[in-house]
């Protein structure tokens, strides 16, 4: 076939998966383009105009800390930014912030635009070009090597990754009404759509849904609660010193009975009710119809008034998804008081839309059927920006080491919530539109916001996404959190200076002369208390931190290692046995069968998935941890088989998953393992 | 919830000796911290590689010496496991060895599964390709034993006890994890002090369950009632009444049982194992003494223990210092034997002790029934006790981590390292009533609260 043109890496789809696959595919030095339907909706916030979220602000974190970009584009536009669960304890705070939904696009798409390596193209693509490859041990039988395009263009390309959201298939709900979709007034991805289904992949039908949105000037604003942005604003980037864009509020609405009336005297006419929707929707982001019929004794429902933008009148209605017919939305939205001449801009819907089942997918999101091919976000039955923006990033990471011949990335579910995401992708597939909560993370007071730079960004520096300047600062920061921990553990504050004897007031009654440390570990201590003492014994330090960090950041970071120790070492220990599980590699062809002692159910959901670690393998649900020790038995009696020269086979080398990258080792696997066979 | 593959990094414990009769019984411990947690049981041991030392195995409360038990430690790789290994040799009385395992398992051993140790061996090295075959089949079978008894298990009396309290963790973690995960939704922050007392009634749900554990242990296998008493008074007469048959030697000659005579009868079907001693009293006669020795480690050992006195003389000097003995141990009961006779003992000396005649079978059916009473006390409730000492280390330490967490709690720690706790103890009720996923835990938020926006 003649090639028009010819990329390292194409991504196809200019969602918040896509932008983060492009750039960095680009700026990890490889030829990208990104080709979307329509380019003024690059980077579009389809549903609310938020970034982050508890568990999502982890995520945006990470993605930063890899060397993404959704962290900084959501500083840059934000518009109302709000630290949740700060009166919890520090693994669970989170940021979230409102974006100028049409200043993110422009910005995104300046960011785009300014890496020299990507190229930005609007086209439809309709197939792959798929091609045999020869047989290689670890390696799929068929290889991706370009795409075709609407107008029977074709583009090759050395990896492509697929980022298409609710595009494929996609089908709108409004009422009795129905069209093919990808959002709202655009068209949907319908040929490639069915060229995946084609090509061989387990595909499923998933359906989400969006609230209407209202003309703000017709809002009583003056019935509604108020509220306000954080008046210290949490940035989500390592980059971003601090928020100066003024604050602007959401208001807190509420159903009533009148509401509620409406929507039940109409069941009849909801999609989600008639049977029309067929496609598996969201229970934690259930349509306002599913709430009222789900929670009957609930009196009313929160709902959030948030304004789209700066230069725009449109609020969107968060906690009103729904597919109910025009005229519906229309009298549940006067049933609420203030909004009685609300007049409604855009109609809420629902969609369905096709996904790829992510059992098809291997650690690195490339499938395990078509090399060369990755595919992430929406498309891999996820929901939200954020968890799309995560697997964007390893998605166009790992195609570009791919070309590039290098190792892949895979996170450990001991480092980052993006690890647990893809790893429960990969080994459960999805039956619902998958959130991340931050209950998904087994370690979850190491997976914090405050820390994501220290477990991620080593990450980005070696692979080339993190720059010299950015690194540098971040060795600035570790030096300095060391310096204040081991201040804390080695000084002990005296009762004869003035900061001392406050401290000693506070604390009541003590025998011997603590350390500041061990006074931080009784719970009336935080870190604030000791801050007039550590101003006088630590001028210098506490004068850069304070310049670098106004809201205190990395003391915090310190009070939470000292506070919490005995937690995190705990957990740190049961994280040491899960990474052993994760390195213990699995040959690709691994006999299930030939295994005695497996029940078949187990064996059934074995050879299903196909597990490339026995962590992995621990993570399918029903394979229990007899089966787990079973299989790791198995394993340790192959190698030893293949040590002895019995079996002319090699294993994949323990720890490391590079045998199923470009630079397999694997030479044969065995068909029969077992010893006499 | 969040099992990964059994850890090899746990220090597991058992006692590697067949349980019962033998004199000697050992307790062994593998992984990296055999020796603290031994450290922590048995005095400071002079830890030398391969070298046996003998050490004092005292209460961790009162600090009485409970038993002298010889130790040796085979360091890693140089052990059967290729790991930290210490064997603890002591006195073969199963009521002693279970309580040294548990004392490990306080001090931070787990108890180990059906052939783990020889998993960890063959694991880690130490058995050549042949041997590893072959046990690897070993290890197969035995793993689907423990897959098929867990199976039994979860359709049995213990599942539908444990299942209810299970769900009632899952439900206050769902609580609680939707304080957190959802706390910008309309989802209400659970208030301490309801969780507090949530948790407390927990505890206090797990209760009659642990304790059923002796009940159960009694049923499984069986407890043991010495008798012992002052020479002649009729023991080994007493012992032939309750067995019915004519197992000991019985002469009128004082000193005639000179051994711990054993033999298992099963009153009401609770197997009950009867120890016959020597006759207490001082004597010069070597080998007599060594029975009287014999006769007081029996008594220490005993479940239970039947003090027999002789209503047709007046109460000795060595009865009273019996009787003292006896009175201080809960576990003792007095009967008087000899009725029969005419009586000589001071009036009111033994107002508890139960009237008997081991010849003419007077007051032997009460004493049958004292005994069964004393060993089970509601045998009705026999189905659903706990019968093994793995179903009750597991709720022993659901029991203790839901406790933890209650002091978390109290403390003001931040929900999610209480949940920390509330997890371990459910990874506890797991092993015995069915595994907990994430998905459990959502299925319940998603069901509970109205959450997403």
């Amino acid at each position: 076939m003649q090639s028009s043109e010819r990329y390292d890496v194409v991504v196809i789809g200019g969602g918040h998966a896509g932008c983060e696959a492009a750039m960095a595919a680009a700026r990890l030095g490889l030829r990208t383009a990104l080709f979307s339907l329509n380019l003024d909706l690059i980077a579009q916030m389809s549903c609310n105009p938020a970034i982050g979220g508890i568990a999502k602000g982890h995520i945006v974190r990470e993605v930063d800390a890899l060397g993404g970009v959704m962290g900084l584009v959501t500083d840059a536009t934000g518009i109302q930014f709000r630290l949740l669960n700060s009166s919890r304890g520090p693994a669970v705070w989170s940021p979230r912030a409102q974006a100028d939904k049409k200043l993110y696009r422009q910005h995104m798409r300046q960011v785009l635009e300014g890496e020299p390596n990507l190229r930005i193209r609007q086209a439809e693509v309709v197939d792959l070009v798929v091609e045999p490859q020869p047989a290689a041990a670890g390696e799929a039988p068929r290889m991706v090597t370009g795409i075709k395009l609407r107008d029977g263009g074709v583009v090759s390309a050395s990896a492509v990754v697929i980022t298409t959201g609710t595009f494929l298939n996609g089908l709108i709900h409004v009422g009795e009404t129905t069209y093919p979709a990808g959002r709202s007034g655009e068209p949907a991805a319908h040929l490639l759509g069915e060229a995946l289904k084609l090509l061989g992949f387990a595909c499923g039908r998933l359906k989400t849904g969006t609230p209407p949105r209202l003309d703000g000037r017709t809002i009583d604003w003056s019935r509604f609660e108020e509220q306000p942005g954080d008046s210290e604003p949490t940035p989500f980037s390592f980059q971003t010193r601090r928020i100066t864009r003024p604050q602007i509020s959401c208001h807190i609405a509420y159903t009533n009975d009148a509401t509620h009336a409406a929507i039940r005297d109409n069941l009849g006419r909801s999609p989600l009710y008639s049977g029309q929707i067929s496609g598996v929707g969201p229970r934690y982001c259930p349509s306002l119809e599913d709430k009222v019929v789900k929670f009957p004794e609930k009196e009313r429902h929160q709902i959030f008034l948030e304004p789209e933008g700066l230069d725009t009148h449109e609020v969107y209605v968060n906690g009103m998804s729904t597919s109910m017919p025009v005229d519906v939305q229309a009298a549940v939205i006067a049933s609420i008081p203030g909004l009685e001449r609300a007049a409604m801009l855009r109609p809420g819907y629902a969609i369905e839309y096709d996904f790829v089942q992510p059992t098809e997918l291997r650690p690195t999101l490339e499938t395990k059927q078509i090399a060369g091919l990755f595919l992430a976000g929406q498309i891999n039955g996820t929901s939200g920006y954020e968890e799309a923006a995560c697997q964007g990033l390893m998605g166009g990471i790992n195609a570009a080491l791919r070309v590039k011949q290098e190792p892949p990335l895979v996170l450990s579910r001991t480092e980052a919530y993006t690890g647990i995401l893809v790893d429960d992708l990969i080994a459960r597939g999805a039956d619902e539109p998958y959130r991340m909560f931050t209950s998904r993370a087994e370690f979850r007071l190491h997976l914090r916001i405050d820390n994501a730079d220290s477990r991620l960004m080593p990450h980005g520096r070696r692979i080339g996404l993190v720059g010299a300047a950015v690194w540098q600062a971040y060795e600035a920061k570790q030096e300095r959190l060391a310096v204040l921990e081991r201040f804390l553990r080695e000084h002990r504050p005296d009762p004869a200076s003035a900061a001392g004897a406050a401290l000693y007031a506070k604390a009541g009654t003590l025998a011997d002369r603590p350390t500041a440390a061990q006074l931080l570990k009784r719970p009336e201590f935080t870190i604030a208390d000791l801050r007039p003492w550590l101003d006088a014994q630590l001028p210098g330090l506490l004068a850069v931190q304070t310049e670098l960090d106004p809201a205190g950041w990395e003391q915090k970071t310190v009070e939470t290692r000292i506070k919490f120790e005995g937690y995190l070492a705990q957990q740190q220990r049961q994280m040491e046995q899960v990474r052993k599980a994760e390195g213990h590699a699995i040959p690709a062809h691994f006999d299930y069968a030939a295994i005695p002692g497996l029940s078949t159910e187990v064996r059934q959901k074995l050879q299903r998935v196909r597990p490339q670690t026995l962590g992995q393998a621990a993570h399918i649900p029903g394979v229990t941890s007899a089966a787990v020790t079973i299989l790791h038995v198995q394993l340790e009696l192959q190698r030893r088989q293949a040590a002895a020269g019995r079996v002319a086979l090699l294993d994949a080398p323990s720890g490391s998953l590079a045998a199923d990258g470009p630079a397999a080792n694997v030479i044969a696997v065995p068909t029969h393992p077992r010893p006499g066979a | 919830m969040r099992s990964g593959p059994a850890s090899a990094e746990d220090t597991i414990v058992a006692v590697a000796t067949p349980l019962g009769r033998g004199g000697l019984g050992v307790v062994r411990l593998s992984g990296p911290q055999a020796r603290t947690i031994a450290d922590q049981v048995l005095r400071p041991v002079p830890w030398e590689a391969r070298r046996v030392r003998r050490v004092l195995w005292c209460d961790p409360e009162d600090g009485a010496v409970l038993d002298d038990v010889l130790v040796t430690f085979f360091p890693a790789p140089h052990s059967y496991t290729a790991e930290d290994v210490v064997e603890i040799s002591g006195h073969g009385a199963p009521v002693l060895l279970r309580a040294l395992v548990a004392d490990l398992c306080r001090a931070g051993a787990r108890m180990a599964e059906p052939g783990e140790f020889t998993r960890r061996a063959f694991l880690n090295g130490r058995l050549d390709l042949t041997q590893a075959e072959a046990i690897r089949d070993l290890i197969d079978s035995q793993t689907l034993l423990q897959a098929r008894t867990a199976a039994q298990q979860m359709h049995g009396g213990v599942a539908r006890q444990v299942g209810p309290l299970q769900q009632a963790l899952r439900e206050l973690i769902a609580r609680m994890e939707a304080g957190i995960d959802f706390a910008d939704d309309d989802v209400a922050v659970p208030a301490t002090a309801g969780l507090a007392a949530a948790l407390h009634a927990l505890v206090q749900r797990l209760d009659p369950l642990r304790t059923s554990f002796r009940h159960g242990r009694v049923l499984h296998q069986g407890l043991s009632l010495a008798l012992v008493g002052r020479p002649n008074v009729g023991k080994s007469s007493l012992f032939n009444r309750l067995l019915a048959s004519e197992r000991a030697i019985v002469t009128a000659t004082a000193g005639t049982t000179r051994d711990v005579l054993a033999e298992t009868v099963s009153l009401d079907g609770v197997p009950i194992r009867l120890l016959d001693t020597a006759g207490i009293r001082e004597s010069s006669e070597a080998i007599e003494r060594e029975g009287i020795a014999r006769a007081w480690q029996a008594l220490g050992e005993a479940d239970l223990v039947l003090g027999v006195f002789d209503a047709s003389l007046p109460l000795a000097p060595e009865d009273h210092r019996l009787l003292e003995h006896l009175r201080a141990m809960p576990q003792a009961m007095l009967v008087l034997n000899k009725t029969d006779l005419p009586r000589q003992i001071e009036d009111g000396a033994l107002p508890e002790a139960l009237a008997v005649s081991a010849v003419s079978g007077e007051g032997v059916t009460e004493l049958r029934t004292l005994v069964r009473q004393r060993a089970l006390p509601e045998l009705s409730a026999a189905g659903s006790w706990i019968t093994n000492a793995r179903q009750a280390a597991c709720l022993d330490a659901a029991s203790q981590h839901l406790e933890q967490g209650g002091g978390a709690l109290a403390a003001g720690l931040p929900h999610e390292m209480v949940l920390l706790d509330l997890y371990a103890a459910l990874r506890e009720l797991d092993a015995l009533s069915g595994q907990t996923t994430v998905d459990d835990i959502l299925e319940v938020i998603f069901a509970t609260f109205c959450v997403g926006k």
